[in-house]
């Protein structure tokens, strides 16, 4: 090697790259491409200036691996592309949803009422991943395989191989093959019928940039790097211009809010007729999931239960009735004037299983909404009530007590079936308000399941108090008597 | 080593050289025997035997089409590969005028006024006889002569829908498919004598417009066909999703019958494996299509949600054997063969070709059974392929491909296979794919 690149004082300080064999047809490029793959010569290449056939074969050249490298990541690329958007969509394995995640967490967005997650949406977008991933994995993976980029070719510094796209065909045999030798393969490829034979060196002259350009590089990064700084800066300010709008129609759009004023007609007159800009739903529409047909489930009356004419009006504002008999404080909870009991199922509804869960959930709930009054069991005696009797003794408010649970009326089946315990839970009874709006039907159910077990604990109300307004410390420890307005609890 | 092919036919033998003579007969009686087993095993019933005629019939009419394409699109690109297997499509595609008589049967029902297969053709097809009410308004409107008796939907209808626009609609189709074919082929013949090289020129200059005139008929005769069988549903992707199956069957019957002649010892020379490695390409890239459009046909309407258009995959998904066909239907239409075709060593192997053309065509075929089936007796939504259902099917199919092929043999006759003389016949021999 030392040798070859001091054989020509002329070509300075460069290293022999192999030789390079011109031919004039495509022809006898192929035929001394077959005579170099016999004689052994691995390391060798052609250029000619269309593609020419059969010249894979004579050189001996293997099929690309590149087909492969795209699959591979083609396939790879199915996992990412459904894995990406199963966890932006807030995906979740065994109930643990991505959305919930403290870094990073994926949004649930409702989309059409489709899940969350559903293969037929999520197709198009691992599709694409799958087309972008393949075309960088083909364009990317020729570069690699080729060794590209090469910024500097030898083959380009010697003047004749410029006609290897246009009308002439070159052989290259690489200095690097085992059986390259200067002399003999010259002669080889005299041999198969070269026209001209020539030497491709690479140079070897100090290739490092100057001084001063590296001067010049690192004062243009510096400089490259005032843009972001400066808009670094701009985010940690305030400032007094108003914002830029790029997109007007986004940031101003034609459309009205909700619970706003209708917008106007160019004469000045409302466009809705009745000034609001929310239009109302079509009378007798039903909103999806809310037609409540069954009446045992969402009222708790039973389904083959026919109103006599006399009753039609109580039976038939079973769920608009609060709003006469809410002030009516005095009259008795358990016995509406011309109620029937006997529309009121007995038992729970079909679509309600009494279990521990049920129960469970039913205890929380009471806990929340009833406890307030009707004490955490149910006796009656829960802090408002305490309270409001407390304020009733000195005369400034006037309060009928609540009730206890464990009352005989109250418990009594017969006089008051599981269906109106739901029906008082939704609609209110005397003073009692209606509690259907702010509890689902479902827990509305749990909650009566939990009434009827804290029945049958049997736990006796403690003696009754409060008719001079004083509160009744119970056993319970979670309901504390605290009344800071000089109300004492009774020994 | 690498040497170039003169531009002359080598093969000894580039007819059907009298094998049609012995084929014809033997493929009019299976055809016979076939559709007459299948009418046996119907039990006479009209229906059940028509909508298992329907789909053998799609399924050889759309192949006749494919190969129709593929003869438009040759010359329409000037491609020079193709020009030896060009002559095969060309006799398929003509096949596609006499499959008129073929579809004679079904026309009939429509002319005499039945409502057997195609249900528009009888007043009150659009209710749903769910109850008494419903009951009685349909009957009504059949017994009815007159079109304002009938719900205003079904009159909107019946401007398109009516039995003598159909009919006309669908002579029109045959006329001008046959047309086209006969153009293509009776000038490649006449080169085959003359050499003519301004009769392909003249072959490329018409096949721009044919190629309208293809894509204008494929489109509304696959709306008459196979959609106004469920003449409520509408969907403008399925013309696309029926040339897509058309032309990928297209493509595996071109290549079989290339196998079939070479190794009976026919046009050995002409055809070579790249020319199948070209067509296993096509294959895979429409068999890519077809799941690209039945894909995006089935999650449009499932994203839109609007029961005028889910209905008809309603129909295939919520009974569990049409869910197993539409299952099947995934994996083997679309999965299985792309696969099956992907590679350079697998596309220039004739055994997997074969297999893969074969497996494709069969797909092909419950591709159609799918799509008509369900429409036999949508009420009951019931599925009947298996058991003697199955036969039923399995006979009208080998008799309709029998007679298929029977006009395949009439109409090559003692004409060469190959075009002789045509200027790119060259760059054919000599085609090689990279």
């Amino acid at each position: 090697m030392a040798e070859e690149n001091t054989t020509d004082p002329t070509q300075g300080n460069s290293k022999l790259v192999g030789l390079l064999a011109q031919f004039d047809d495509p022809d006898s490029l192929v035929h001394a491409c077959d005579q170099a793959r016999q004689a052994g010569y691995t390391k060798t290449d052609a250029y000619s200036p269309f593609p020419v056939h059969g010249i894979d074969p004579a050189l001996g050249i293997k099929r690309t691996v590149l087909p492969f490298i795209v699959l591979g990541i083609a396939l790879g690329a199915v996992f990412i592309g459904l894995g990406m958007q199963w966890y932006t969509n807030g995906g979740s394995i065994g109930g643990v949803s991505t959305d919930e995640s403290p870094l990073f967490p994926g949004y649930r967005f409702k989309i059409s009422g489709k899940p969350y997650f559903s293969l037929p949406a999520n197709i198009p977008v691992t599709f694409e991943v799958i087309v972008l991933s393949s075309a960088f994995a083909s364009f990317f993976g020729m570069w690699f395989l080729n060794k590209l980029p090469m910024l500097a070719n030898p083959l380009h510094r010697i003047s004749r191989f410029k006609r290897a796209t246009n009308d002439k065909f070159f052989l290259m045999i690489k200095n690097a093959d085992a059986k390259f030798d200067r002399g003999s393969t010259e002669a080889q490829l005299n041999e198969w019928g070269a026209v001209a034979v020539e030497e491709c060196r690479q140079d070897l002259t100090d290739i490092r940039l100057p001084g001063w350009l590296r001067l010049v590089a690192l004062i243009g990064a510096i400089l490259l790097m005032l843009p972001p700084v400066a808009i670094f800066r701009a985010m940690g300010m305030t400032n007094r211009a108003p914002r830029l709008h790029f997109m007007p129609d986004m940031d101003w759009q034609d459309k009205s809010k909700t619970q706003t004023v209708s917008p106007r007609l160019v004469n000045d007159e409302f466009l809705f007729a009745d000034e609001r800009a929310m239009r109302a739903p079509v009378d007798g529409s039903v909103a999806r999931g809310q037609l409540d047909a069954d009446p045992e489930m969402y009222r708790g009356i039973k389904r083959d239960y026919t109103p006599a004419v006399s009753v039609t009006t109580a039976t038939g504002s079973v769920r608009t009735s609060l709003g006469p008999n809410q002030n009516q404080q005095d009259v008795p909870a358990a016995a509406p004037p011309a109620e029937d009991v006997s529309m009121f199922i007995t038992t729970f509804p079909d679509e309600i299983e009494v279990t521990e869960e049920l129960l469970a959930r039913g205890q929380q709930r009471f806990n929340i909404y009833c406890t307030a009054c009707h004490g955490f069991s149910g006796n009656g005696n829960g802090l408002v009530n305490q309270r409001a009797l407390a304020l009733a003794a000195t005369g400034k408010a006037t309060w009928t007590t609540a009730k206890s649970l464990h009352d005989p009326m109250v418990k009594d089946p017969e006089k008051n079936p599981i269906g109106r315990i739901f029906d008082t839970i939704t609609n209110g009874r005397a003073t009692m308000g209606p509690y259907g709006d702010q509890i689902p039907t479902a827990d509305r159910w749990a909650i009566v399941a939990y009434v009827k077990a804290l029945q049958e604990t049997g736990i006796e109300p403690p003696v009754v108090v409060a008719e001079e307004g004083g509160a009744v410390a119970e056993g319970t420890t979670t309901e504390p008597s605290k009344t800071g307005d000089g109300t004492k609890p009774r020994p | 080593m690498h040497e170039t092919r003169p531009a002359k036919i080598t093969s000894p033998i580039t007819t059907l050289n009298g094998g049609h003579i012995r084929t014809i007969p033997v493929a009019l009686i299976v055809g016979a025997a076939g559709i007459g087993a299948a009418l046996l095993l119907s039990g006479f019933s009209s229906k059940r035997f028509l909508f298992a005629y329907l789909t053998s019939f799609c399924f050889v009419l759309s192949i006749s089409l494919g190969c129709l394409f593929f003869v438009t699109i040759m010359h329409l690109t000037r491609a020079g590969w193709s020009v030896t297997i060009r002559r095969i499509a060309e006799y398929w595609a003509m096949c596609s005028f006499p499959l008129f008589i073929l579809f004679l049967p079904v026309l009939a029902t429509v002319l005499v006024g039945s409502d057997t297969i195609y249900s528009w053709n009888v007043g009150g097809w659009s209710i749903h006889p769910h109850d008494a009410e419903t009951t009685a308004a349909k009957a009504a409107a059949a017994a009815s002569t007159s079109i304002s008796d009938r719900p205003p939907l079904e009159q909107l209808k019946y401007a398109f829908l009516n039995k003598w626009f159909f009919t006309a609609r669908i002579v029109a189709y045959f006329l001008m498919w046959g047309g086209m074919a006969w153009f293509f082929l009776k000038n490649s013949l006449k080169q085959d004598e003359s050499g003519d090289k301004s009769l392909t020129a003249r072959m490329q200059a018409f096949s721009a417009p044919f190629m309208i005139l293809f894509a204008v008929t494929i489109v509304f005769s696959s709306f008459d066909l196979e959609m106004s069988l469920s003449a409520l549903w509408f969907s403008t992707m399925f013309p696309v999703y029926f040339f897509a199956g058309a032309f990928l069957s297209g493509l595996c019957v071109i290549m079989l019958t290339g196998f079939w002649l070479q190794r009976t010892g026919r046009v050995t020379d002409e055809i070579t494996i790249e020319h199948y490695h070209d067509l296993g390409k096509l294959m895979q890239g429409f068999i890519i299509f077809w799941g690209y459009i039945a894909f995006s046909q089935f999650m449009l309407i499932w994203y839109a949600n609007i029961p005028e258009e889910t209905f008809w995959y309603n129909l295939r998904i919520n009974q569990p054997g049409w869910m197993t066909l539409s299952l099947i239907l995934l994996v083997g239409h679309l999965f299985i063969p792309f696969f099956l075709l992907m590679g350079r060593g697998l596309r220039r192997n004739r055994q997997l070709l074969t297999l893969s053309a074969v497996f494709i065509l069969v797909m092909h075929w419950v591709d159609h059974y799918w799509v008509i089936m369900p429409q036999m007796s949508p009420e009951t939504n019931k599925y009947t392929l298996g058991g003697s259902g199955f036969l039923i099917d399995a006979a009208c199919l080998v008799g309709v491909i029998a007679l298929f092929i029977a006009l395949f043999c009439l109409i090559a006759r003692n004409r060469s296979l190959v075009p002789l003389k045509d200027p790119r016949l060259g760059e054919a021999l000599n085609h090689e794919v990279h």
